[in-house]
């Protein structure tokens, strides 16, 4: 690539086209008059789309061409967005304003920027026509991370025999060892980037989180058409809705696109421009992530080979310590919150070490306590929800002694009314969800 | 002579046994063969024993009596009447089901006939094949003796067998013929009816057979030579150990090998009976010989074993001094909760004692109620996951000195308990469990050169596994260019003056080339503080190396040599201001690595791209003990500090182009450098600006006989995969001794020699010492010295080499194996071509070495 534009002072974000054959989809954007960056996204063993459902596949396919675009539009942040193909109408507009807003909330923060008033996708298109049912298959995409909760959505469906594929996007080591263990069918979709994006970060783009999910949910709901699923069932818990912090009048969450608000607008804009038969839900939302970590203290074959680590294990080891880092927020909440759940014993072995037991990780999980700290930037569970994790463990004798345990009992749990600490009400399902009546049976795992 | 299931599985495996059986038979031996079950039929015979259904169970005896027949097939045997009414009571057996005889005797019946098939087969083929074997049921020979605290499934199923010599049954066997085949795993009990022996019950019949015959010798042949002085898996330059008592044997048996069940040894120490371990492949190997102890071989730690996952419980309390019946009680809390106490280590206020991974302990609360029975009493901690790294020998504390730096090793780490017992045989320290995989190679070779696992005695060890059983072909040492063709050069230039450094272009060179093999490598630069020599730096430049410089003096003499094309890196430790002002005016590729830099002179460094280099240190996981990395270490930015540092960088317009890392020095096994290099590529997926990823240096050189060298090949392969999963990002590598220790040579010559102490030390004078070559005493550093005068006269004597430097440290080798010397002669030391002339000093002010160019 030549480009030699320096992305922070590009002017204008270019939707430019999106076009799909024989299973790839190719995403192409563009900065002001630059080079095009075209991503692909490969669907493997594509089968041939039948022309009933075409007009949903295109919208999904432009819907997925429009949400991808915040991996490349955070690069320069312009003030002005372009869609190449047109105006968009309302509904489109409303959920790409409000995706890139708050998924990129994070990302703003972090680098000192305001984003308020600054994306505005064009809108005054035509409204979209109302999609019909398509008579999608009775069988659901659960997309795998490696992580405990996926596994648990899995092995929740698993429970009630209901026929689901297990989907990822890239081409993780870890992950392909989890949804090999799941048992199910897999299906493997390949995320490229485009080349023009690392040429952009050398010369100096802005970095940071994006809302990843929303990408992932973009692609398999264009996966659920081209395949024939009619539901995406995520593993996002009730606490993905809450806020990491607030600054500046304007809420932070870090799982902005594992939250509820995406969940519903999402939902709702598949139903009503895609297929009405087709379901974009999440297994876990009425559940706490200590009614998930408990649920998945019982799937003991999963303990050696998964991950909730965010550091990415390209290469794969027999060692835990080739699993799980012990140094990020993620590693040090998933270790607090099976820890009530799990012999101690069985929990140091997934670990390899004890966490708790490690003076220099006391930053980290005051963070997750909230104490002295905000929550991490990370997909963790609420502050509360880790204090009475830590709480019950510091009314164990076989936990009691470790070092951040006793610190807790001694400099923590003075301050805090151990009447709201206990750990029975949060493993109670709560607050609403929009999973279809074929799969709510499942939820009867997390009893 | 006992062999396993996959020995007795198929045709070939047969002949070998023959012929083996024919050979010891030729030796004037009578041979009893012990036979386990062919592979996998104790297995199918467990699965029939589970199968409820008469039908399934039934089928299952028609597949396992099909096997037999395909093997009697392939040795064109006729199915012999003894094998036929074995495969006729197993089928009335799978018919009736355990009703008529109870389960568990029914289960041992059935399972004991793989055995009893198994032997039927083996003396048809013996005695067809001109052997003639007599068949002998165990059943009539081993007697399991009932024992208290037996249940009717240990009864059954894992029993026990009287040992006492029986003159009764040698005379039985005498009068039947001179070779036998029984059965491994099976007995008979009091009542008549089938035991089983248990886990490693073939070896432990072999024993028992050893044992009441009074034998001259157990065989155990398997699939591998023998005991090794640790694991394999681990430790790859494991030394098979030739020669154990029982006791030694029994201890590295329980803590870890694999090869002997330790039960197995117990039947033989009081008749004396030797065990052999053979490997039925490589038969000519020694194997292992296991007897009575031995007292002319000085003491050696034999081996060194891990054994992981252990938890252990520390309990503290005041309550415990002096109060009778306490430790009663609270170990009567381990019995109730059905956890089984390993070691124990205690004090006036403590006791802390280990539990072995049993399911109990990892599955259910046993371990949380334990805790809270015992915390009424005391105060309790819980210590997992931790490894039991255990020291094997004879006499283990007369040779606790030579431990030292072994010790040191464990003073690094976090030691929860150390054991001892009282028969002298083993040391134990429990540590966590994380540091094992890294720390059972390093402990194995600073044994090795601590003199306490003396390899150098060829009685009692062995090759290593790697040299034996090791994939791809095992590297033979370079040959040294010093000691063949250019030996009279060096005699001649020893002999106009010394000290003198000689260095040997070819070899480095040869070596440059050898790295420009690793294809995943996009650039190498020398670290040419190794030796700035410009012969070298040229060398090295034509050889199309860049150049990586701590200090402007370095800068400064390598760009006096090389060409302007030559890439330079920068990459100074607490340097002051003007280092980096000054080298930002020359061409180097700038290396950062703290936060103060940019917090105080950012402005220096605007609109510049440099290199982090990263201390991975305990963050990413295990390096705790690697030099260069680590908290105690001074190199390196801590990697949590590694988003200050990202924002500092912005703040002045700084790109961060490049990181490194760097692990220590003398790394001989390649996967270290994956790790490091998959480390790096993780973090800098968290950083847009990054390019490069380099991977330091660190390539070790061997330096005692026998050790293997890195093998580069299979560095290459660690490479290409990182590569492969992270293509965006140029790969660097800093090596330097590598490429200059063994092309340079340090020449000196004999001054004069003592002897102390009735002689028993000797010493060897030479004219120079740790003034010029100070790695001996800096770093306990191994270098070859030879007596180039007298290279092919037979090494007689032990010497201390030692220089004319006034200090006590100044040895440049100890017991040092060398002929007569004479004043004069010219003594050289090897691999000195690094870090030799650029560490001298003028100390004493003795003249320094000069250094002559070898082309």
């Amino acid at each position: 690539m030549t480009t030699n534009i320096n992305p922070r002072l590009t002017q204008v974000f270019r939707f430019v086209r999106c076009s799909y054959a024989d299973g790839v989809a190719e995403l192409v954007y563009a900065f002001d008059h630059g080079e095009e960056l075209i991503e692909r996204v490969r669907f493997p063993h594509a089968p041939a789309l039948p022309g009933t459902h075409q007009a949903a596949f295109d919208q999904a396919l432009k819907l997925l061409h429009l949400i991808a675009g915040v991996s490349y539009y955070k690069a320069g942040v312009p003030p002005r967005i372009e869609v190449v193909g047109g105006p968009l109408d309302g509904s489109t507009a409303d959920l790409l304003d409000a995706l890139y807003l708050h998924g990129l909330a994070e990302f703003a923060y972090r680098n000192g920027l305001d984003l308020r008033g600054r994306i505005a996708f064009p809108r005054g298109g035509d409204v979209l026509p109302e999609a019909h049912a398509l008579n999608l298959p009775h069988r659901t995409l659960v997309p795998i991370g490696g992580g405990k909760d996926s596994l648990v959505a899995v092995e929740a469906i698993k429970s009630i025999g209901g026929e689901a594929t297990a989907v990822w996007v890239g081409n993780s080591p870890l992950i392909a060892a989890c949804a090999e263990r799941t048992g199910l069918p897999t299906l493997n979709i390949q995320r490229e980037l485009a080349p023009g994006l690392f040429e952009l970060n050398r010369l100096g783009a802005w970095n940071g989180h994006i809302p990843v999910t929303a990408v992932n949910s973009a692609i398999l709901a264009v996966a659920a058409i081209l395949y024939g699923y009619d539901s995406i069932a995520f593993a996002n818990e009730r606490s993905a809705s809450a806020a990491t912090l607030e600054y500046d009048g304007q809420q932070v969450n870090h799982q902005w696109s594992k939250g509820y608000t995406f969940e519903q607008l999402l939902g709702d804009w598949l139903h009503q421009h895609v297929a009405a038969d087709l379901t974009y839900c999440s297994l876990l939302r009425p559940y706490s992530e200590l009614a998930v970590t408990r649920a998945f203290a019982r799937l003991t074959p999963y303990f050696d080979v998964f991950s909730s680590c965010n550091r990415n294990f390209k290469l794969l080891g027999p060692k835990p310590a080739d699993r799980w880092c012990g140094q990020c927020p993620k590693c040090h909440f998933v270790f607090l919150a099976l820890a009530p759940f799990l012999a101690k014993p069985r929990l140091l072995s997934i670990f390899g070490r004890n966490l708790l037991d490690d003076e220099n990780l006391a930053p980290g999980f005051d963070a997750l306590l909230e104490y002295q700290d905000h929550k991490p930037f990370e997909c963790v569970g609420e502050g509360a929800e880790a204090r009475a994790a830590m709480y019950a463990l510091s009314e164990r004798s076989e936990w009691q002694e470790d070092a951040l345990v006793s610190r807790f009992r001694s400099e923590i749990l003075p301050q805090l009314h151990v009447a709201e600490l206990a750990l029975e009400p949060w493993l109670q399902p709560a607050g609403e969800h929009r999973i279809p009546a074929r799969l709510q049976r499942a939820l009867a795992f997390f009893a | 002579m006992k062999f396993g299931g996959t020995s007795v599985a198929t045709l070939p495996r047969w002949q070998n046994i023959l012929e083996l059986v024919a050979s010891r038979r030729a030796e004037g031996a009578r041979v009893l063969v012990v036979v386990s079950a062919l592979s996998g039929i104790t297995d199918a015979l467990k699965q029939l024993c589970a199968q409820e259904d008469k039908g399934k169970r039934i089928e299952a005896a028609k597949a396992i009596a099909q096997r037999h027949y395909d093997l009697l097939d392939h040795m064109q045997l006729a199915v012999p009447d003894t094998l036929g009414a074995r495969l006729a009571e197993l089928a009335q057996l799978a018919e009736d089901g355990p009703s008529l005889l109870g389960e568990l005797a029914w289960q041992a019946l059935v399972q004991a006939h793989g055995e009893l098939m198994s032997s039927a087969l083996g003396a048809a083929f013996l005695s067809h094949s001109g052997l003639p074997t007599q068949w002998v049921d165990a059943r009539d020979c081993l007697k399991a003796i009932a024992l208290p605290n037996q249940n009717e499934r240990t009864k059954l199923l894992s029993a026990m067998v009287e040992t006492k010599p029986d003159p009764a049954l040698n005379a039985r066997l005498a009068a039947q013929g001179n070779v036998f085949i029984t059965q491994g795993f099976i007995a008979r009990e009091e009542l008549g009816r089938t035991v089983l022996l248990g886990r490693g019950g073939s070896d432990t019949s072999a024993s028992y057979f050893g044992a009441l015959l009074k034998a001259q010798r157990v065989e155990i042949w398997t699939d591998v030579a023998g005991m090794f002085t640790a694991n394999p898996r681990q430790v790859p330059s494991a030394r098979l150990l030739q020669r154990l008592d029982y006791e030694e044997a029994q201890e590295i048996a329980s803590t870890g090998a694999k090869v002997l069940h330790p039960r197995c040894l117990s039947p033989l120490r009081e008749p004396r009976v030797p065990l052999l371990i053979k490997d039925t492949n490589r038969p000519e190997l020694d194997g292992t010989l296991i007897g009575p102890e031995v007292r002319e071989h000085a003491p050696s730690v034999k081996a060194i074993s891990a054994r992981k996952g252990i938890t252990l419980v520390s309990m503290e309390s005041v309550g415990m001094w002096q109060q009778v019946g306490f430790l009663a009680d609270v170990f009567a809390n381990f019995k109730q909760h059905g956890l089984s106490v390993d070691m124990i280590g205690s004090a006036e206020t403590n006791v802390t004692v280990s539990l072995d991974p049993t399911e109990n302990l990892l599955d259910s609360d046993a371990l949380a109620a334990l805790a809270s029975d015992l915390a009424k009493v005391c105060r309790v901690k819980v210590i997992a996951p931790c490894a039991a790294i255990t020291l094997v020998g004879r006499g283990m504390r007369s040779m606790l000195h030579t431990l030292s730096t072994v010790l040191a090793e464990f003073g690094q780490l976090r030691v929860h308990m150390i054991s001892q017992s009282s028969n002298n045989l083993n040391l134990t320290f429990v540590v966590d469990e994380n540091v094992v995989d890294e720390l059972l190679p390093h402990l194995h070779e600073l044994l090795i050169t601590a003199g306490a696992l003396r390899t150098d005695d060829s009685a009692l060890f062995g090759p290593s596994w790697q040299a034996l059983y090791g994939s791809g072909e095992v590297l033979p040492p370079a040959a040294s260019w010093w000691r063949q063709e250019r030996r009279d050069e060096l005699l001649k230039i020893g002999a106009q003056s010394t000290p003198r450094y000689v260095y040997h272009l070819p070899t480095v060179r040869q070596q440059a080339r050898e790295l420009k093999s690793l294809a995943a490598v996009d650039r190498l630069h020398y670290a040419v503080k190794a030796n700035t020599h410009p012969a070298i730096l040229k060398a090295l430049a034509e050889e199309g190396f860049g150049f990586e410089c701590v200090s402007p003096g370095e800068l400064k003499a390598v760009m006096a040599v090389v060409p302007e094309s030559a890439p330079l890196l920068f990459t100074p430790n607490f340097a002051p201001r003007e280092d980096y002002a000054w080298a930002l005016t020359t061409r180097a590729t700038l290396s950062l690595d703290s936060l103060y830099q940019l917090e105080q002179w950012g402005e220096l460094f605007r609109g510049r791209e440099v290199v982090l280099r990263l201390d991975l240190g305990r963050g990413l996981g295990h390096h705790e003990k690697v030099r260069t990395g680590g908290s105690g270490s001074k190199f390196g930015l801590p990697v949590e500090q590694l988003d200050a540092f990202l924002r500092l960088a912005d703040t002045h317009g700084v790109t961060v182009r490049g990181l490194h890392a760097h692990l220590g020095s003398g790394i001989l096994d390649d996967g270290h450098w994956g790790e490091v290099y998959g480390q790096l590529a993780s973090i800098a997926e968290r950083i847009g600006s990054i390019s490069f990823l380099d991977i330091g240096g660190g390539l070790g050189v061997p330096s005692h006989p026998g050790e293997a060298r890195l093998d580069i090949a299979a560095l290459d392969k660690v490479l290409r995969e990182v590569k492969a999963a992270y293509p965006h990002y140029k790969l660097w590598m800093e090596p330097g001794r590598y490429l200059v220790a063994d092309a340079g040579v340090l020449l000196t010559k004999v001054t004069q020699t003592k002897g102390k102490g009735n002689g028993q030390i000797r010493y060897l004078g030479v004219d120079t010492g740790m003034n010029s070559l100070i790695r001996p005493a800096l770093y306990e550093a191994w270098h070859e010295i030879v007596n180039l005068s007298r290279l092919d006269e037979p090494a007689t004597s032990l010497f201390q080499v030692v220089g004319p430097i006034c200090e006590s440290g100044d040895v440049l080798g100890t017991d040092r194996r060398l002929p007569e010397p004479q004043e004069g002669d010219v003594m050289l030391v090897a691999q000195a071509g690094a870090y030799g002339k650029v560490m001298s000093s003028p100390y004493n002010l003795r003249d320094e070495a000069e250094e002559i160019i070898l082309a």
